[in-house]
């Protein structure tokens, strides 16, 4: 039997809804399988990492009840399963549950039109209930609406500011009718790139990072200034203590990091500024852009580390697998999750 | 389809618990309500009803127990539906039919209702008691007869004299399960632990009414509800996770019974737990489960609990376990955890209070008692404040300062004792 990406509950085969929670079924190919739709079909295509794990994460069992617990252990089904690969050629994506978290709390999507790719990252905040539940139903809802408003001409930061609503919207709804004190809510990150420029929107500390092609760093830019910066750097400023003072260059003490990361903006039913803070970046040269959760960024002393990284593979795929790896040979103390994107994007999508 | 009653489950707990916790608790309210007492296709359940009077030497002394004792089963009688099958059996040191005349029962119509009057009317009071032989009997009759839910009524004005409580417990053991009972001690010289022992092995209620006259109600509204009761054999089914240890199930409302040691094992995961029969009623259910300890963050499923009557699932209830380590979520206490928590030290207090009492051990049943006092103060449980108030004089309800009541009735010290497992719910819940 299937059932709800969001809320686990068991859907029949042909349902538009989900009886329990509302939400959309028929979205894209948000399905376990993770088929892409046929390209003769439709000119969108996306893909995301929603779909009930295969085995239960406390004790490996295969055998849910309606209510999505292992009928073994009664541990809640995750979300999504502990490892994903999704791959567009072009963009692609990694996700890994990690060495010490016992399930994967990140979620990403990808998706690509002609001429423009779409990558969404969440990350669960583990505090909150349900983290995989939020991030899960946030990177659905974002990509669906990411590609409804490209599709009907919209302007990219447009964009993005409704797949964050959509996003907020749907992240609220896994809460259900009683939220509590501590509703489901993750961080979000979220990626337009077309062909003339790249526009990220975030909430939380799920970063972007411009990573340019070798050839463009030695080269100088044919560009008059405000050139793009040559070098890897962070896009987005985290939504904490921490990452504004860093963004105004002030030097944190180690011994305050800690308390200074903590989240000051999220997605959830209890957020009250959900607003995407935005950052474009116009014709930069090749490269590649990085979205990633903060189980990445924590292991990396310097964007240029990251690009190096990167580097070696020629797609994104391999490239996006490397990243994740370093973070679990660093300790993989938290859920990782890494998107690249080549830049620019193929005008066909084929 | 059934136009029975539907069900509705709740659960209070706290599923929020500390980093290393693994005793999850909850309580679970089945809530029936409409429906007419109908079973399955819609027709009218099957009921069949003994009453085993007792006609003890001592019910002629004050002579208004046997008299009432009368009037009380002929009101039984009359308010039994056309077509229950029923029979009334005098109860001494042997058990009797008195009517029908051979052992069986008979379909209640106009004229065996007046058949059966007539007999009861003619009751005489002498011999001893045996409680163990007039529930045998009745399981008999019940053995002969297809009945979907079988009923009995006892009532005694005295102690078992004529048996040993081990023959007691034997006929218990056989009776379990067959049929339900409700017991009732009239006068002042009944046993309240022989009734609620009974009443607890075969699912009734125990009470006592001092004042015989207070028979005819009790039998009739007796009667009244079991004609009412729509689903015959009902049962908590409990899943529970591997690794897990079911600690106790407990009716909890309207009175306390553990049903802990009555499970039936259905598979390694889930047991079974009878209820007995089921009208349009509510009841309480104190679950409380030990599984395996989580890391922060983890999530459960610690028990799930659904009613069962035949193979039909009637309400399903989940209880959770959500490990965190916020403080201010994992140290809260659900007040119907709490409050039911009490409820059963409470009961406890005054059983092992009188029984200490009994024992003539002033020191252990001051201390029992006066706590009982002190935990039927702060839960507002009024009806147990007053029974204890009649078995010790109260210095100080609220810190439990009582001293033991130099002479005390008999029958008070027994009512406290039958009445100990009656429960309230909590206030403005």
């Amino acid at each position: 039997m299937k059932s709800c990406p969001q809320c686990t509950e068991p859907v029949g085969e042909g349902d538009r809804f989900c009886e329990a929670c509302g939400r959309e079924l028929s979205w894209g190919a948000a399905e376990p399988s993770r088929e892409l739709a046929g390209a003769s079909a439709s000119d969108a295509q996306w893909v995301s990492s929603t779909g009930s794990a295969p085995s239960c994460s406390g004790c490996g069992g295969t055998d849910f009840g309606p209510e999505g617990y292992c009928d073994t252990c009664g541990q809640r089904r995750a979300s999504g399963p502990d490892h994903t690969e999704l791959d567009l050629g072009e963009l692609a994506g990694v996700s890994d549950r990690g060495r010490r978290h016992h399930r994967n709390e990140d979620a990403l999507a990808l998706g690509r039109l002609p001429g423009t790719a779409m990558a969404v990252v969440c990350d669960g905040v583990s505090s909150s209930s349900r983290p995989d539940a939020a991030s899960h139903a946030a990177v659905d809802a974002a990509m669906a609406s990411l590609v409804e408003a490209l599709r009907g001409g919209a302007q990219p930061a447009a964009a993005i500011g409704g797949a964050t609503r959509a996003a907020q919207a749907a992240v609220a709804l896994v809460a259900g009718p009683n939220p509590g004190g501590n509703p489901p809510s993750c961080t979000f990150v979220c990626a337009v790139s077309a062909v003339d420029a790249i526009v990220v929107g975030w909430v939380g500390d799920s970063r972007a990072y411009w990573l340019p092609a070798p050839a463009a760093q030695a080269e100088p830019q044919c560009l008059p200034a405000p050139a793009v910066r040559a070098e890897p750097h962070c896009l987005t400023i985290d939504d904490s203590l921490a990452g504004q003072l860093a963004a105004a260059g002030v030097e944190m003490p180690a011994v305050a990091r800690g308390a200074a990361s903590a989240l000051v903006r999220w997605l959830g039913a209890d957020a009250t500024d959900t607003a995407p803070r935005l950052c474009t970046l116009t014709a930069p040269g090749p490269g590649r852009l990085l979205l990633c959760t903060d189980g990445l960024s924590r292991y990396a002393t310097s964007p240029a580390d990251l690009a190096e990284l990167a580097r070696p593979a020629t797609t994104p795929l391999p490239a996006a697998e490397a990243l994740v790896r370093h973070a679990l040979d660093c300790g993989g103390a938290d859920n990782v999750t890494a998107v690249l994107i080549n830049f620019p994007p193929l005008e066909e999508s084929r | 389809m059934s136009d029975g009653p539907t069900f509705q489950a709740e659960v209070y707990q706290n599923q929020y618990l500390p980093a290393d916790a693994t005793v999850v608790d909850a309580v679970i309210t089945i809530s029936a309500s409409g429906g007419p007492a109908t079973g399955a296709g819609g027709t009218a359940q099957s009921a069949a009803q003994v009453i085993m009077v007792d006609c003890s030497g001592s019910m002629a002394s004050p002579s208004t127990k046997i008299s009432e004792a009368k009037r009380a089963t002929a009101a039984a009688i009359d308010t039994l539906r056309d077509g229950v099958a029923f029979a009334v059996i005098a109860g001494r040191a042997d058990a009797d039919m008195v009517y029908p005349p051979q052992a069986q029962l008979v379909p209640a119509s106009p004229q065996t209702r007046a058949e059966a009057k007539a007999a009861v009317n003619r009751l005489i009071a002498s011999g001893g008691t045996a409680i163990g032989r007039w529930l045998t009997l009745a399981n008999v009759l019940f053995a002969g007869n297809p009945a979907q839910f079988k009923h009995a009524i006892l009532l005694t004005d005295g102690r078992n004299q004529h048996e040993t409580p081990a023959q007691l417990a034997e006929v218990l053991r056989a009776c379990e399960g067959r049929f339900i009972c409700d017991s009732r001690g009239v006068g002042a010289d009944w046993s309240g632990s022989e009734l609620r022992t009974v009443a607890s092995a075969l699912l009734g209620t125990a009470d006592g009414l001092p004042d015989p006259a207070g028979l005819v109600d009790d039998f009739r509204s007796m009667t009244e509800a079991a004609m009412g009761k729509s689903l015959a054999e009902v049962s908590l089914r409990l899943w529970t996770p591997a690794g897990s240890t079911t600690r106790f199930v407990k009716q909890v409302f309207p009175h306390m019974e553990d049903l802990t040691a009555r499970r039936t094992d259905v598979s390694p995961r889930i047991g079974e737990y009878p209820l007995g029969a089921w009208g349009s009623e509510s009841r309480d259910y104190h679950v409380q489960v030990e599984v395996p300890a989580g890391a922060v963050g983890e999530e459960r499923l610690a028990a799930r609990a659904s009613l069962v009557g035949g193979d039909q699932v009637l309400s399903q209830s989940l209880i959770l376990a959500v490990w965190t380590d916020d403080t201010a979520l994992s140290t809260k206490i659900n007040p119907r955890v709490a409050h039911y928590t009490g409820q059963a030290e409470l009961a406890q207090a005054i059983q092992e209070g009188l029984a200490a009492r009994e024992a003539g051990d002033v020191e252990t049943a001051t201390s029992k008692l006066g706590r009982a006092v002190a935990l039927a103060e702060a839960s507002g449980h009024e009806d147990t404040a007053k029974l204890l108030a009649r078995v010790v004089d109260v210095v100080d309800a609220r810190t439990g300062t009582v001293r033991l009541k130099a002479k005390v009735a008999g029958v008070d010290a027994e009512l406290a004792n039958v009445r100990s497992v009656k429960t309230i719910r909590v206030k403005n819940g």
